[in-house]
């Protein structure tokens, strides 16, 4: 199938990475991914995120352009003072740009996507004054709650513009926190089971997400300041090829680096933080369309 | 005259001392953002007769004061910060 047809076609590989990182957003100081760091019991915490990721530099001759605006909205709840659970739900605003039998079109769509739920335990901590190292792991369920069958004057909509994926897709991984009062170190191993949905069948994703957090002011206050983080996270993502109709397309999946700077002003009540994810390395497969940036700007709060 | 002043007031005050309440400083590791101490400050707000609460990150203290009557006991505190995500060492107890 010609990905620019105007049926059912591949996702381009970076379309993944945001679904995936936005499951694993919820607290603490990491900007692209998550932390150890602990949710009350009974206290609940909420984040939202705007993400702006776009693609382009496609080497076929599509020439697509694809721009996604999301708001990301996730809650945390503390079961215990060891468990904690997470819900994530986006609004998926999303545009691809490309040349289709010599005319260029425009295939829009919009609409809440796919409800991410998951569990984490903090298998590991050792506090002392001032600091704390944890280990987390944790584990989830993506569920097909977004409409993944839109349509428009031209047909039914690539998966690309799909807000929901239409399957049940599992992940799991481990989250390590370090934190002092002058720094934080967060580092993160996950993997992505996706599942097929209609005859396609994303390919899996792993990741190894990396972030320190130095504190580079802090306000006057005694007792419980304010901080101003510089932050700088590193993404390794490597994506399986997708499948349809149980072949796998060879202009697909790939391995991707991000680095990500980013700054986070921190209080007692909540978080503002914003940073720029910029690829620096992007192998691939075929003519799998690349990523510009993704430019992610939002706020949490603690109630 | 101040005979009759000095009387009443030596009696509030004695009152006052009375209904004194009582200061506990705990020692809490782990904690080491102000994000995290909110969590704190609300489960010790739980608590009838706290009446304030002093969270300093610098030091890994956390100081209460509650009014006349109302205890704090250290296995309360234990599972207290163990519920927050933090590890409660020890606590020492003035009168106010």
């Amino acid at each position: 199938m010609n990905r620019t047809s105007p049926g059912r076609t591949i996702i381009p590989a970076i379309m993944l990475i945001p679904v995936l990182v936005w499951t694993s957003q919820a607290i603490g100081a990491p900007i692209t991914f998550n932390t150890a760091l602990p949710v009350a019991k009974g206290e609940f915490v909420a984040r939202e995120q705007l993400v702006v990721n776009r693609s382009g530099d496609d080497p076929s001759s599509a020439d697509r352009d694809r721009t996604e605006v999301a708001a990301v909205t996730a809650l945390g709840y503390g079961l215990t003072g060891q468990w904690a659970l997470f819900s994530v739900l986006p609004y998926r605003d999303i545009d691809l740009d490309l040349t289709s039998t010599g005319q260029r079109v425009t295939r829009s769509n919009n609409g809440f996507g796919d409800l991410s739920l998951f569990a984490r335990y903090t298998a590991y901590q050792h506090d002392q004054p001032g600091r704390t190292v944890r280990v987390a792991p944790f584990a989830g369920v993506k569920a097909p709650t977004g409409k993944d069958d839109a349509r428009d004057s031209l047909g039914i909509l690539p998966a690309s513009v799909q807000v929901g994926s239409g399957s049940w897709d599992y992940f799991g991984g481990v989250v390590l926190t370090y934190q002092t009062l002058q720094y934080q170190f967060d580092g993160q191993l996950s993997y992505r089971v996706n599942n097929e949905a209609k005859g396609f069948e994303a390919g899996d994703v792993a990741r190894l997400d990396g972030s320190y957090q130095h504190r580079l002011w802090r306000s006057g206050a005694q007792g419980v300041p304010d901080y101003l983080y510089g932050v700088i996270e590193v993404n390794l993502i490597h994506q399986d090829r997708n499948r349809l109709n149980g072949s796998e397309d060879p202009n697909s999946g790939g391995t991707q680096v991000f680095l990500t700077p980013g700054i986070q002003y921190v209080t007692k009540r909540w978080i503002l933080e914003g940073a720029v994810q910029v690829p620096i390395v992007q192998n691939l497969n075929g003519t799998a369309l690349e990523n510009d940036y993704i430019v992610r700007a939002g706020v949490r709060f603690n109630f | 005259m101040k005979r009759y002043l000095i009387v009443p007031l030596l009696l509030l005050w004695s009152l006052a001392a009375l209904a004194a309440g009582t200061q506990y400083v705990m020692r809490v590791d782990g904690l080491a953002c102000p994000y995290c101490a909110y969590g704190i400050e609300k489960k010790l707000k739980q608590i009838e007769g706290v009446e304030n609460i002093d969270v300093d990150l610098d030091k890994g203290l956390v100081t209460v004061n509650v009014r006349e009557g109302v205890e704090l006991t250290e296995p309360q505190m234990d599972q207290l910060f163990k519920d927050a995500g933090f590890t409660y060492r020890s606590m020492t107890k003035h009168t106010l």
